[in-house]
């Protein structure tokens, strides 16, 4: 019984994690009609960021967060505004062959730059730990749990209640009435792909602080977001918080009690599963 | 006809249209189009399906390229782009009103408002569609794709008021519409035309449009075939023999 609730501690506070990292991609997603390819490339990127802001200036890593979401913001917003806009409105194939083009180029950017080496963000409080009863809770793991919450809860916030979150909303579902009424598509669009970067990158220096950076964690981490998008749906950021959870719980559920390696099994297992029973995701509407 | 001919209302000239003509690709459309809009006025531009009604309203919003002459507010209307159009108060309110389904009628309207930086008039503006349309006071919260069609068209219309129009051009505003419902919503054209709104009106329903405006414009491939004074079309034999199958 202590097992199986320390179990489901763990789980939740990877699926706050997961979270985190799957909203970008359902964001972009979601308004772009772009599945990024490249975004687990870019949350490898947003931990090296807070390794090297960690490491060569001693920032700490939740307080380099804004630093690291800020700068992949930046990034996020050029490359949209240079090249993704070129394929804003092209088929399906085009947008998943230019991300994962740009995976590809930004692993190996990454191979070059930083070295194969696994990196770890390690401050003061990492192997720290809180004991609730029989149940032990990391301290850097329940930090980034409640950032990612906190991250998730902001962005459903900011698309529900202000301005630009509103446009952004508009524009997903009605190009020309948003066109219409003075919307101008480029600049949202790459604000859009800006905001989904830049919650790539915090979620990178969250992973960085719970687990192990190297160059090639990308593409893995680009399913797993792709499957919590779709388990949680793309309507709505709580979803994709429900979805990690979801997830994250399963995860560790079937690592304990079938073995390590079924891990992935079970989370592609799940995805399968909303798609023939939810195809809308758990918190979609259906039809 | 040239359009200054026309006998207006009092106000001053909102959209003066000469010679206008506009295409798509080689296949010319409008073929020299003239007309007049003054302050205050709700003007009916009629005709029948294919007459080249929406592709006038896509020149004037500059979405498509035109040839001929167009001024709004005194200012050359050709060389503005669609969002510079629509800057200086030139709104559509769409055919099939184009609402953003999924977002609540609140967001909708406020999205009018996307390009106003002014929160308090905005807030204002909001309460004041509000009065206007009752109906959307009560359904505010609700979501735009879930309403009854004459709703939505309300909640099309208020979203194009709330960017502050010059000149509101309605396109196929009773499409679809109970007449009772059309009714309501030509007793709200009369009443922001009363606060200085002027209003394009296109309809395919042109009795209904004629007797709702002050003076209309009647359309046939690409061309006004017919003007003046709306109660006169109605009555013109020309225009019941050709439109209204009397």
């Amino acid at each position: 019984m202590d097992l199986l609730a320390q179990i489901l501690i763990n789980g939740v506070l990877l699926g706050g994690l997961y979270a985190v990292m799957a909203l970008g991609l359902a964001l972009v997603w979601g308004v772009l009609n772009i599945v990024n390819l490249a975004h687990g490339a870019f949350i490898m990127l947003g931990g090296y960021l807070s390794w090297h802001l960690y490491t060569y200036l001693g920032i700490d890593p939740f307080l380099g967060l804004p630093i690291t979401a800020v700068v992949m913001f930046c990034l996020g917003y050029v490359l949209q505004r240079g090249v993704l806009n070129l394929i804003v409105r092209a088929p399906m194939f085009n947008t998943l062959l230019i991300t994962f083009g740009l995976e590809v180029v930004l692993t190996y950017l990454a191979q070059l730059a930083f070295s194969a080496d696994f990196r770890t963000i390690n401050p003061s409080y990492a192997g720290s730990s809180i004991a609730l009863g029989p149940v032990v809770v990391p301290v850097a793991r329940l930090m980034a749990f409640g950032v990612a919450v906190a991250l998730t809860v902001g962005m459903w916030l900011f698309l529900l209640h202000s301005r630009l979150g509103r446009a952004i909303r508009a524009t997903a579902q009605n190009l020309v009435a948003a066109r219409l009424y003075g919307v101008e598509p480029r600049h949202l669009y790459a604000m859009t792909f800006g905001i989904g970067i830049g919650l790539a990158g915090a979620a990178g220096g969250l992973y960085g602080t719970v687990s192990q950076i190297d160059p090639y964690i990308g593409a893995t981490l680009t399913a797993k977001s792709f499957a919590i998008a779709i388990i949680g749906g793309l309507d709505n950021p709580l979803g994709v918080l429900v979805g990690g959870l979801v997830l994250g719980i399963i995860e560790s559920l079937t690592v304990l009690y079938v073995g390590a390696t079924f891990g992935d099994v079970a989370s592609f297992g799940v995805l399968v599963l909303v798609l023939i029973f939810r195809p809308s995701g758990l918190l979609g509407k259906t039809a | 006809m040239s359009a200054a001919a026309e006998k207006g209302t009092a106000g001053e000239p909102v959209l003066v249209v000469d010679g206008l003509g506009a295409g798509y690709g080689e296949m010319p459309v409008l073929k020299g189009v003239s007309l007049e809009i003054r302050r205050a006025e709700i003007v009916a531009l009629v005709g029948s399906n294919g007459a080249g009604k929406t592709t006038l309203l896509r020149a004037l919003s500059r979405v498509i390229a035109c040839t001929g002459k167009a001024s709004f507010l005194g200012r050359d209307l050709v060389p503005l782009t669609p969002d510079e159009a629509f800057g200086a108060g030139l709104v559509q309110v769409p055919e099939g009103r184009q609402l953003f389904d999924r977002m609540t009628v609140e967001d909708n309207l406020l999205m009018g408002a996307y390009r106003r930086a002014d929160k308090a008039a905005i807030a204002g503006d909001l309460e004041r569609m509000y009065g206007l349309f009752p109906r959307l006071g009560e359904r505010r919260r609700q979501l735009a794709g879930s309403m009854s069609g004459g709703e939505q068209q309300m909640c099309a219309m208020a979203r194009g008021l709330m960017a502050r129009p010059q000149l509101l051009m309605i396109d196929e505003m009773s499409l679809g519409l109970a007449p009772v419902v059309v009714e309501q919503l030509m007793e709200v054209l009369a009443t922001i035309r009363g606060e200085g709104v002027t209003v394009l009106l296109v309809e395919q329903d042109i009795h209904l449009a004629l007797s709702g405006a002050d003076r209309g414009y009647v359309m046939e491939t690409g061309s006004i075939v017919h003007s003046g004074d709306a109660k006169a079309l109605i009555d013109d034999p020309a225009v019941r023999k050709a439109y209204l199958g009397l």
